[in-house]
């Protein structure tokens, strides 16, 4: 959509100076601008894409003494795909991440909106408030993770504000138990990430114009129904993007949750991630990690379509 | 729109509350940076909120002065560690901002490369860890395992879309009177993009490069893959950072920690405004 825009610029730019030697050179100096980008792109897409298809078919690894490029003497005829399908501990790594996904993206979201609305007028300490409130998503993920290890250390703070609230020892091993590790991992992601969606929605938020709301307010409409009438639906496309980038974001979560439990314990917290890892450091059969990494790619390929023509449609609302 | 009493009340409750929430972690792990070693983990009830003789040994650990509390030795310090980050951060950021600003006015201005914001979003969509096993065989093919430079490749690469994605928004709001003036005046159009529009863009490269740099600065997993030895960045050296005979060292830990986190989280502040526009690919603009 912004391409075409831009054709239609230059055309613009163009018409001033009808000059036909100053168009081509314009064309010349921006296939030139454009090309350092376009070869990093084919360097990092084309070749490791056939790369990768050629190894998914065999059972190369790079101990198997043999160069990448006669794989071929190791051709396994698709088993990798037919191992894939019944791979019990990829399918549940899946689920594993959709589950974090369907918990965290929405937590969130919600508690990102709540902020953004207390954040749409002007009070005093806005600025200081809304500095602070961002930090999180600064921070290098991998040093949220640590400190998310450090908190819920079973002698840690978490603990030990718990003791309080209860008013006994609470000594939960919150790392080291499947089920807490899992949710422990999701606390850190929703800390780090609902700064994001905050960020986000408050700037859509500010965008909703203020006459709309006071004629509302005059109408007689309550502070739900102009939210729900002109302010979800103005911010409509807003959303769609924010939840889009945490989803896609959120898909590949690693850093934190690799420092915090390592995926385990056992695999209680291995999401797909942390499963293509560890096959790739640990048991490295790499034509098998290529079959898994093409067969996420060519997913994501197809959800990336449908996301895409929604990104571009709200490319064209102005914020 | 005057709000009443009760709801500003509430509104201050559930502010502090939220940055109650979102302190506690930060400063935890500001406090370990400063804890001697024997405060470092609880049994019990007798937490240390606060360290109650604040030390710097922790930082001096890392940098390899031996102290008395910590008689590990160290394989290496944190110093190339550090420098391996830098590098291979501020590099990165150089290869996506050249590559990327040269683009984005190509696209913007002449229209070439129109496949580009697509390639690059989807560049951006996928795992990082769907596409390593090709780049760590080409990278080993390359020589550049275990090198800054060869992280500095890769995350200029990775670090593309955005920096593409921030000058093509930044270039499409310039006016372009003034470029047009200097056309009218027989520049050629290089002259113009180089001599004109790049330096009227000083600070929004200024806040797309750090920006970008944030981004290059937070990696763990390509490092954690590209580099085993010589050239590890912070976070892949932190998990070094224990032994079997004191387990975690906890405030060596939180020390480093602290020393890669304060850059990003400065930076980010002093690129507060544009923070939306990077992180939605140009698509909102505050």
């Amino acid at each position: 959509m912004s391409a075409v825009m831009a054709t239609i610029s230059e055309d613009k730019m163009g018409a001033v100076h009808a000059k036909p030697a100053q168009r081509d050179e314009g064309m010349r100096l921006g296939f030139r601008l454009t090309l350092p980008a376009q070869i990093l792109v084919l360097f990092i897409s084309a070749f490791p894409l056939l790369m990768q298809l050629y190894i998914s078919v065999t059972d190369w690894s790079p101990l198997s003494g043999v160069g990448w490029w006669n794989a071929w003497e190791m051709w396994n005829s698709f088993a990798n795909y037919t191992d894939l399908a019944a791979d019990t501990r990829f399918w549940s790594a899946l689920q594993r991440t959709a589950i974090v996904m369907l918990v965290c993206v929405p937590a969130e979201f919600l508690l990102g909106l709540a902020l953004a609305t207390l954040f749409a007028d002007d009070f005093p300490g806005k600025r200081i408030f809304y500095s602070i409130l961002l930090m999180p998503m600064m921070v290098v993920p991998a040093v949220a993770g640590y400190m998310f290890f450090m908190l819920f250390q079973s002698g840690g703070p978490v603990n030990d504000i718990l003791s309080r609230i209860v008013g006994m020892p609470v000594t939960i091993a919150w790392l080291s138990d499947p089920n807490l590790a899992l949710i422990a991992v999701m606390i850190a992601d929703i800390w780090q990430w609902t700064p994001l969606m905050f960020l986000i929605l408050l700037a859509g938020l500010v965008g909703v114009p203020d006459d709309q709301m006071k004629a509302a307010t005059l109408l007689g409409a309550s502070a739900w129904q102009r939210f729900t009438t002109i302010v979800l639906p103005k911010m409509k496309t807003i959303i769609i993007i924010a939840l889009a980038i945490r989803v896609i974001e959120n898909f590949k979560i690693f850093d934190t949750l690799y420092i915090m439990t390592g995926g385990g314990p056992g695999v209680a917290t291995e999401t797909i991630s942390v499963y293509i890892y560890k096959v790739t450091t640990q048991d490295l059969i790499w034509g098998y990690v290529a079959a898994i990494a093409l067969a996420i790619l060519i997913v994501l390929s197809i959800v990336a379509v449908y996301a895409m023509r929604r990104m571009a449609k709200a490319g064209e609302v102005p914020a | 729109m005057k709000r009443s009493v009760p709801f500003e009340i509430f509104r201050y409750a559930a502010i502090l509350s939220a940055m109650a929430v979102t302190l506690v972690p930060i400063l935890w792990m500001v406090s370990m940076a400063f804890k001697p070693i024997g405060e470092w983990s609880a049994t019990g009830a007798d937490l240390t909120w606060w360290p109650k003789q604040p030390t710097l040994a922790n930082f001096q650990f890392v940098f390899g002065h031996s102290t008395n509390d910590l008689i590990v030795a160290l394989d290496h310090t944190a110093v190339k560690p550090i420098l391996s980050s830098l590098l291979s951060a501020v590099f990165g950021t150089v290869i996506a901002m050249s590559a990327g600003t040269a683009a984005a006015y190509g696209l913007s201005r002449f229209g070439s490369g129109q496949n580009l914001p697509l390639a690059l979003i989807q560049l951006r969509l996928f795992p990082p860890m769907a596409v390593m096993i090709p780049v760590m065989i080409m990278w080993a093919f390359l020589n550049l395992n275990d090198t800054w430079w060869g992280l500095a490749l890769i995350y200029g690469i990775v670090t593309l879309p955005f920096a593409f994605w921030l000058m093509k928004t930044f270039f499409d709001d310039m006016p372009r009177e003034i470029e047009e003036a200097a056309l009218v005046e027989g520049c050629s159009r290089l002259r113009v993009f180089t001599r004109i529009t790049l330096p009227m863009m000083r600070a929004p490269l200024a806040s797309a490069a750090l920006f970008v740099f944030i981004l290059n600065w937070s990696d763990y997993l390509i490092a954690l893959l590209l580099t085993t030895r010589e050239w590890v960045t912070i976070p892949v050296y932190m998990a070094s950072l224990s032994s079997s005979m004191t387990g975690q060292l906890y405030g060596a830990k939180a020390a480093l920690g602290l020393i890669a986190a304060v850059p990003p989280v400065i930076m980010g502040v002093a690129i507060q405004r544009h923070l939306v526009r990077g992180l939605t690919f140009g698509a909102l603009k505050q």
